[in-house]
């Protein structure tokens, strides 16, 4: 007997749940039910809706003022904080498409993909300002999310459901960094599936602790607790967690795996629970969750929910409500989709779906066919209706920490020494099932043995670990092999990649 | 508290991190790359500043990733923060 979000929610709770067409749409109904509640809580402020709105005005007025229009992509390039906020909902609720900018990029790679994406200008956190040299040199207009103005700009009504929202980073199927177009009803669809199969829906207290810049934290966190009408508490540096939690004291926490389990070892080791007393909600996913999470935090009276999902579905696929009894599957599908499985992988349509990715038609051609999206994700799907994810056809390795590793990307850095022919890195696992980021690597002999020195393999390992160390933390690997044998090749002597099965 | 007790603090909190590095904990020394040697991934890291912090009743300055290379780099840190 199939299972449906219903069957866990009181008729009340489950018949308010509503995906509105456009973030204008949503933005004002929250404005009409939550106008004086607190909204977002950042550095020590607490901004309630109306004022959210009438700063988010204000940046409307800039962005106009700039000569931007309905329709324009606009990169919103903000690390996690306030200003973040309001720059996505300014150029959400003018009929613009926020194309998210991780705050991490340099500034080349800041200018390329604001030129990839076709976006006409950079809405800006100041403290980001030190990267816009090269955009402003080539005549990008930078806009301030400082920028000032009399009088705030009204919210466009007139966008419509199939009107971009959003770009999103991603891996996608192949590993290539690229951008998925969300329009809309794709984000309004994902923002109302976080709601669904969940005791307690609205007026919570939200923690972020993850990137603004990926729809985990965009969509699940950010919006539904917008269209929640809850407070959004942005940790402005992880570091202070928990003594955010012990001030805030939140009641729900949207995570990676790789942070629950961190949470979970020092509640272990300092006897207490460091999550705080008020949380009752975990919900956890962008990575495979660990079944034992689940049971462990139910023991400290938190419901750790895994969920499954995509940049290219607006976050979320599929939830689950059932976490006690499927503590291993990632839930029943969110509504207004249709799946099919085709070889084991899991084939989606849907309102959730995005257009396609900007400037890639490549990529969409690999990623579509027949109108269908195809995951890249072996499922299986239980009687009642239960997703379980079962492998992986990309070549896209997704760390317990939910971060994305393009294999490829990373390599390129390896190989750019000389020493090195060519390199692998690939996710391997412990004898403990821990995953980890692990490097091998195939010595060009000619350059070798022009070293002449007395110990080669330590001059290249010593290069290995200065580039490693170069490279984002979450990059990085964890174990360095200097192979003496070539990897096994393809007949076109491309490397046949080593491949992580799971049960 | 003398450098090795902080040391042996450290290794006991890298090791309820991740047990199963047991092994290769044995074997670190302050000169042991945090990343490389240790196999600290960023939320590794988090978890261990989160953890010092508790044990040691101090507070982390305002400090990234890569301020710590090596053991050795943490340990000097706690020294200094706690003289």
């Amino acid at each position: 007997m199939k299972k449906t979000f219903a069957d866990y929610q009181s008729p009340e709770l489950f018949s308010s749940i509503r995906a509105f067409g456009t973030t204008s749409e949503m933005w004002e109904n929250c404005l009409m039910k939550y106008a004086d509640s607190p909204a977002i809580v950042y550095d020590g402020q607490t901004h309630t809706f109306s004022e959210l709105e009438a700063d988010a005005a204000i940046l409307r007025t800039a962005l106009l003022g700039a000569g931007l229009k309905a329709g324009d992509r606009v990169s919103v390039f903000a690390p996690n904080s306030y200003e973040f906020v309001k720059a996505f909902l300014a150029v959400s609720t003018s009929g613009m498409t926020a194309a998210v900018i991780p705050a991490q990029l340099d500034e080349m790679s800041l200018f390329g993909v604001t030129m990839k994406f076709s976006a006409k200008a950079i809405l800006y956190a100041p403290v980001l300002e030190g990267k816009l040299n090269i955009a402003k040199a080539k005549g990008i207009p930078c806009i301030s999310t400082d920028a000032a103005a009399e009088k705030g700009s009204p919210i466009n009504k007139n966008v419509k459901p199939e009107d971009g929202c959003a770009i999103m980073f991603t891996g996608g199927t192949t590993g290539k960094s690229k951008g998925a177009l969300l329009s809309n009803r794709a984000v309004m669809q994902g923002t109302a599936n976080g709601c669904y199969g969940l005791e307690v829906v609205y007026g919570q207290r939200y923690l972020l602790a993850i990137p603004l810049s990926h729809v985990f934290g965009l969509i699940r966190n950010l919006l539904t607790s917008l269209y929640t009408g809850s407070a959004l508490f942005i940790c402005k540096d992880n570091k202070d967690l928990f003594r955010d939690i012990a001030m805030f004291r939140p009641t729900m926490l949207v995570v990676v795996p790789a942070l629950a389990e961190m949470a979970l070892a020092l509640s272990r080791r300092f006897g207490k629970n460091m999550l705080g007393e008020d949380m009752k909600y975990i919900i956890c996913g962008a990575a495979a969750v660990a079944p034992y999470l689940v049971t462990e935090y139910e023991k400290m009276g938190i419901h750790l929910c895994p969920g499954y999902g995509l940049t290219e579905t607006a976050n979320l696929v599929s939830g689950n409500p059932d976490f006690l009894a499927k503590p291993d599957s990632v839930g029943l599908l969110y509504p207004n989709q249709e799946v099919k499985i085709v070889d084991g992988e899991l084939w989606l349509k849907g309102a959730n779906l995005m257009d396609g990715y900007v400037g890639d038609p490549e990529e969409n051609a690999a990623a579509f066919e027949d109108g269908w999206f195809k995951t890249g994700d072996l499922v299986r799907f239980d009687d009642e209706g239960f997703l379980y994810i079962t492998g992986r056809k990309k070549e896209l390795i997704i760390l317990d920490n939910g971060e994305n590793i393009s294999p490829a990307e990373v390599e390129a850095f390896f190989n750019k020494i000389e020493l090195v022919q060519d390199s692998q890195i690939f996710e391997a696992v412990d004898e403990n099932g821990k995953h980890y980021l692990s490097l091998e690597v195939v010595p060009r002999m000619t350059e070798i043995a022009k070293l002449g020195a007395e110990k080669p393999m330590e001059v290249l390992m010593a290069e290995l670990v200065k580039v490693n160390q170069s490279l984002p933390a979450y990059e990085r690997a964890q174990k360095i092999v200097i192979r003496e044998t070539d990897f096994v090749r393809t007949p076109s002597m491309k490397i046949i990649r080593y491949k992580l099965e799971k049960n | 508290m003398e450098r090795q007790q902080i040391i042996d603090t450290l290794k006991s909190i890298l090791l309820s991190a991740d047990p199963a590095k047991r092994d290769s904990l044995d074997a670190i020394e302050e000169n042991s790359n945090l990343t490389s040697d240790v196999g600290l991934s960023s939320i590794g890291m988090l978890y261990m500043i989160l953890a010092i912090e508790e044990t040691f009743s101090m507070r982390f300055d305002n400090v990234g990733m890569n301020d710590f290379v090596t053991l050795g780099d943490v340990v000097d840190y706690i020294e200094k923060k706690l003289k």
